[in-house]
């Protein structure tokens, strides 16, 4: 599984993956994608990654904590921005509008961008953390 | 005993979930309660709502926005109970 040539190839085909990935998030509210298939994306590319380097199970220790921080903090991004939205909506108790911007721009279209990106690194990590978990033989 | 009961119960939900389902309104009936204002509202003003031009995008994040953060809650719901009921080794995650 870890040869020479895998390794050469991957090692270049990688980065655009992840690129790849991070343009569909912040498109996504321009463009076909979103979180759910930018974060799918990137979660492969790391998949691909753990196939030509293999980090044994010291990593794996690491990895748990890294996922459990980023995992509670995008979700609770999540649920922090849209409950905002959700309480502001009606407009007439004095809460500060956010602005939706010119729509076709990048920065547009108020929480849109944020909640993508929220969504797109759960997605990520958890098809990640299954794989992981899995092939290191933890479970 | 415990076979025959089990598919008895299964047999009656099943009939009495179709009985429910034959009262429905005929499909494709213009009068259906799908064919409402919703989604001519969601097409139509959809990019002054959102400011989104994808309108899939404007839906899931913005109309139905508390049904993707379900989604997400059960998401990491799954991976941390896999991580704790799952785990092997002695210390604890």
């Amino acid at each position: 599984m870890r040869d020479e040539i895998l390794r050469e190839i991957g090692r270049i085909v990688i980065p655009f993956i992840q690129v790849f990935g991070i343009y569909v998030i912040f498109n996504g509210h321009l463009s076909p994608g979103g979180g759910f298939s930018g974060g799918t994306i990137l979660g492969v590319s790391l998949i691909l990654r753990n196939f030509i380097e293999d980090h044994g199970k010291e990593g794996i220790r690491i990895w748990e904590k890294t996922v459990k921080c980023f995992m509670c903090f995008s979700l609770m991004l999540y649920g922090i921005l849209k409950g905002y939205s959700f309480i502001s909506g009606g407009g007439e108790l004095g809460f500060l509008e956010i602005p939706l911007g010119t729509p076709g721009r990048i920065i547009s279209g108020g929480m849109l961008l944020p909640l993508n990106i929220a969504v797109g690194i759960i997605v990520c990590f958890t098809i990640y953390t299954f794989y992981a978990l899995f092939d290191k033989g933890e479970i | 005993m415990k076979e025959i009961l089990s598919v008895t119960l299964t047999i009656v939900l099943i009939v009495i979930l179709l009985t429910a389902l034959c009262e429905g309104p005929e499909f494709g009936n213009i009068d259906n309660p799908t064919n409402n204002y919703v989604s001519h509202r969601y097409v139509e003003q959809g990019v002054l709502d959102t400011g989104a031009v994808n309108i899939v995008t404007g839906i899931i994040l913005d109309y139905r926005a508390f049904d993707t953060f379900g989604e997400s809650t059960v998401l990491f719901a799954a991976v941390v109970s896999v991580m704790i009921v799952l785990n092997k080794s002695k210390e604890q995650v």
